[in-house]
């Protein structure tokens, strides 16, 4: 028999196993409750109001006509909003927000889409009928800064320095200046929108006569959020409890709260009901977060055979008026190639946009870009194939910790991709592979994201119904949290997934990460193993102890399969064991915290992305035809739901290559697309052939499961492989994204 | 993972004035009093407490509210209400029968063909529609042409198409074996 209780997890049977997810049935029936669609008796609805410039002030709000509106409660604002604290935003401790700046402040407005006015009225119809009546009187005020990439904003002077964000070895500018290839260019990226399908919602009720608040909201991270509302309203963190089950996806917006949320339990507390707040699409994509436009200087010496002298990479994004956020660009570039000589910078300029906030793989997709698309124009000017330039460069270690890696792979996956591709048959000149009136461009790029773990708590009980009861207060987005837990459970009871129930995204739960940084999976797993042997070995305590069904017996002898426990001869159901025992359950507690293999090693996943594009030159259209991608993410606990996520990833860069961009009017600085036609995301039919592989490498040195993460790696160098098939195809060197059919068009008129 | 419809059963009335509207919702009958304006997006999800269909933009852009209304593929946030009088409308809560899956509900959690879960009453309800409809073309350029008002911002369109095709080769055999069985 094999003993579960033993298992290292070396050979898995449930775990890296195809399992459908556990909560497909939920989402597919319409039963999975995301916030926006939960009801509490007596609630009201929030409709907010928004400011329609974004520089100035507000001078008068005329309420008069929208107070008179049918169902209408009460209309909050500057004057009659209560005066709540705010949060000290930190996320070592555990009450970062996404906007530091609270609901209602005061009359000043610093970006379009800021609120101005919160309508509460009995239905979602009248607040929204109400709160198109509201009429707010503005002083508009000129100097709005739109963008970085506004064109007055260029020199790479403009923006703060910030001192502590750059990284520095070897004398990279000598190195440069005495390098015998050079690629020097500027890189330019629009600001892009989350537009997750969810929009932010938030549904409060406070209970025992106020002192209580109870908050559901579409959240990836939900301690998060609990400890920032109790500073914001003064409360202990034990009084407030923050529910998230189902997110209509976040990738990044979701991490941190934003003002609607205070905004929604302030106004709740004030009237003593319910009140639920979803934000219309346009203040979701004005005042929900974006990934801040960049400008990026990136510069690389090399040798004649291509080895990397040089690598100095310069960075400026976007930060908004209230808040300083930073797109880290330069942060992957350290640890990316070999080269002794190196400097990455990292500039912020402050603007009328709402807060910008991480979009997955935040900074480091921007920075890959840049990286990746100079790789290529170096390769170009050595006339060398791309991925022999790559290989040359190889960072066998991490060149800027010097540690070696737990487990990379980048090399299998350039080699495997490259070939499932057909990458051989690539014929180097440009405009050279056609077929029939389409120019075909084949390009390819390197990609990477860290590996990080946080602390992390779980639970598990075993039953005497015969079920398993996991918890852990982290969230599923989407990834599939729920699922691989159950996988986990499974793998180490033998219980059917099918007798094994998870919760996740409760505050009331075992405190659980961020679903974020692509850290989940690998913090959640391990506390939850830990809880599993915790509870088994309170199960063997009470079958070994006087009157149990192996009373007597050494409680290390008995070993755990199928949900049972044995001595060898005889063997027990778990439910027989805590029967005989008038049981109901047994609990164990889990918890796992990264430790000391930061020291011994650097943690990274890598991957390679080969793309096919296709351009009609007669009508300047362009389109992806083709993706094929090697991942070495370690082990994939659930091959599908991994895949998925690299697939999602491919299809967000397609996005960011091509059609992605927040359109800000130079003018006066307001959002001119903030809806989901005018803001251009891939659909169907832009989706190309998309063949993913991930390889099986598990990082054993990075956790027992052997995970590293999986949810941001394949959005990363998506965009440059895209750019760098586009240079292949038309000799011109695409460094702004997107790469609009407008571009297209103005370098065809102009040829 | 969790069943949240107990959250959501409340029958919300909106004071008056309202006018009466009669039609048949997943194959029962529905008598109502709904705000003139009262969009059936909104009135399915707060008045009748069916949580299914969602909303993703309020502005017939995005998808995610796809609704058949005497078995067309249709908007919910572009519909008032009152306007469904007589018709027939069915949800994603409609969709499985007797507990038992749909085939394009049973191809979506066999071939991953969602993430996040959101868009996806809206992707099954198009599929269900387009698989029913002889305008459309069976090849992949045909379903995905057909599906583009679907957005999947988790960007699952590749299993999405996987399982419409597969869901189509179910309903075809289930089709075939039923004429079976109907003429031995």
């Amino acid at each position: 028999m094999n003993d579960l209780n033993q298992s290292t997890l070396d050979q898995p049977k449930v775990v890296g196993q195809r399992t459908p997810r556990i909560d497909g049935e939920f989402k597919l029936t319409g039963r999975a409750g995301y916030t926006g669609e939960l009801s509490i008796e007596g609630m009201l609805y929030g409709y907010p109001v928004a400011a329609t410039i974004a520089h100035g002030t507000l001078e008068r709000l005329e309420l008069d006509e929208a107070l008179a509106m049918p169902g209408v409660v009460d209309i909050f604002h500057h004057a009659n909003f209560p005066r709540l604290h705010r949060s000290p935003n930190s996320m070592g401790h555990g009450d970062q927000v996404s906007e530091v700046r609270l609901p209602f402040e005061g009359e000043r407005i610093y970006y379009h889409g800021q609120y101005v006015a919160l309508v509460v009225a009995e239905s979602f119809a009248q607040a929204r009928a109400a709160a198109q009546r509201v009429v707010a009187r503005y002083r508009q005020e000129t100097g709005a800064i739109s963008s970085l990439l506004d064109g007055a904003h260029d020199s790479h002077s403009e923006g703060e320095l910030l001192k502590d964000a750059g990284t520095r070895r070897g004398d990279p500018e000598a190195a440069f200046d005495g390098a015998a290839v050079k690629v020097d260019a500027v890189y330019h990226i629009a600001a892009e929108s989350h537009l997750q399908m969810e929009m932010h919602a938030t549904l409060a009720e406070w209970r025992d006569g106020g002192s209580r608040l109870v908050v559901h909201e579409s959240s990836q991270g939900v301690f998060y959020q609990r400890n920032a509302m109790a500073r914001i309203f003064d409360l202990a963190q034990e009084n407030i409890e923050v529910i998230s089950h189902y997110i209509g996806s976040g990738f990044g917006n979701k991490l941190f709260m934003w003002p609607h949320a205070v905004a929604a339990a302030g106004a709740a507390r004030e009237l003593g009901r319910p009140l639920k707040l979803v934000l219309p699409r346009p203040q979701d994509m004005t005042s929900g977060g974006n990934r801040p436009a960049s400008r990026q200087r990136l510069r690389l010496g090399a040798d004649r055979d291509g080895r990397l002298s040089a690598v100095i990479h310069d960075s400026t994004t976007e930060t908004s008026l209230v808040d300083r956020y930073v797109d880290a660009c330069g942060s992957a570039t350290p640890s990316f190639y070999a080269c002794d000589n190196l400097a990455v910078s990292q500039r912020i300029l402050a603007l009328n946009h709402g807060t910008p906030c991480p979009m997955r793989a935040p900074g480091e997709v921007s920075g890959i870009f840049a990286l990746e698309t100079a790789m290529d124009e170096l390769a170009v000017a050595l006339q060398m194939d791309p991925v022999e330039l790559r290989l040359r460069n190889y960072a066998h270690k991490d060149p800027e910790s010097g540690l070696p890696w737990s487990s990379k792979q980048l090399d299998k996956c350039l080699h495997s991709a490259a070939e499932r591709f057909g990458w051989a048959q690539r014929d180097p000149g440009i405009g050279a592979m056609r077929d029939g009136d389409e120019i075909i461009g084949y390009g390819m790029a390197a990609c990477t994201w860290f590996a990080g773990r946080q602390p992390c708590q779980a639970r598990v009980e075993l039953r005497a119904d015969g079920t398993l009861f996991a918890a852990c207060g982290t969230q599923d987005i989407g990834t599939g949290t729920y699922t691989i837990v159950a996988q986990t459970v499974a793998e180490l009871t033998g219980v059917a997934l099918a007798d094994i129930e998870v919760k996740l995204g409760e505050t009331s739960l075992p405190a659980g990460p961020l679903s974020g940084g692509s850290m989940a999976t690998a913090t959640t797993l391990p506390a939850v193993a830990a809880a599993v042997r915790d509870a088994l070995g309170a199960l063997k305590e009470v079958a070994t102890g006087h009157d149990g069904v192996f009373a007597g017996c050494d409680a290390d002898s008995l070993t755990v399969a199928e949900g049972t426990l044995s001595d060898g001869e005889r063997s027990y159901r778990f439910a027989e064991v805590l029967e005989a025992m008038r049981l109901s359950s047994v609990n164990g507690q889990g918890s796992s915290a990264p430790g000391e293999e930061k020291k011994q090693y650097s943690f990274r996943s890598f991957g390679a992305h080969f793309v096919e594009v296709r351009v009609d030159p007669g009508i300047s259209r362009v389109r992806v035809s083709r993706v094929v991608s090697s991942m070495d993410i370690g082990r994939a606990i659930n091959p599908p739901t991994a895949r998925n996520q690299v697939e999602g990833g491919i299809v967000m860069g397609i996005g960011m290559g091509l059609f992605e961009k927040l359109d800000y009017d130079p003018r006066d600085a307001r959002l001119i697309n903030a809806n989901v036609a005018d803001y251009i995301v891939p659909v169907h039919a832009d989706i190309p052939e998309i063949d993913v592989e991930l390889l099986d490498y598990p990082d054993f040195k990075f956790n027992e499961f052997g995970a590293r993460g999986v949810g941001e790696i394949g959005l990363t160098g998506i965009a440059p492989a895209i750019s760098n098939a586009l240079y292949h195809a038309t000799g011109k060197r695409y460094r702004d994204l997107p790469v609009t059919i407008e571009a297209l068009l103005a370098d065809h008129a102009s040829a | 993972m969790m069943d949240d419809s107990v959250h959501s059963p409340t029958r919300r009335e909106p004071p008056a004035p309202t006018l009466n509207v009669n039609f048949t919702l997943n194959q029962q009958p529905v008598s109502l009093d709904v705000a003139p304006n009262a969009v059936l997006l909104d009135v399915l999800r707060e008045q009748l407490g069916l949580g299914g269909t969602k909303k993703g933009c309020d502005h017939g852009q995005c998808g995610a509210c796809t609704v058949h209304v005497d078995g067309q593929a249709m908007n919910a946030c572009l519909r008032l209400a009152a306007m469904c009088e007589g018709q027939h409308v069915t949800t994603v809560e409609g969709l499985s029968r007797e507990g038992e899956l749909h085939p394009v509900q049973q191809s979506f959690l066999a071939c991953d063909a969602f993430q996040c879960g959101y868009c996806t009453p809206g992707q099954m309800m198009s599929a269900t529609a387009l698989l029913n409809d002889p305008r459309i073309g069976s090849d992949d350029a045909a379903v995905k042409e057909a599906m583009s008002g679907n957005i999947c911002r988790c960007g699952a369109y590749k299993n999405i198409l996987t399982a419409i095709q597969q869901a189509r080769a179910t309903l075809a055999d289930d089709a075939a074996s039923q004429a079976g069985e109907e003429t031995p």
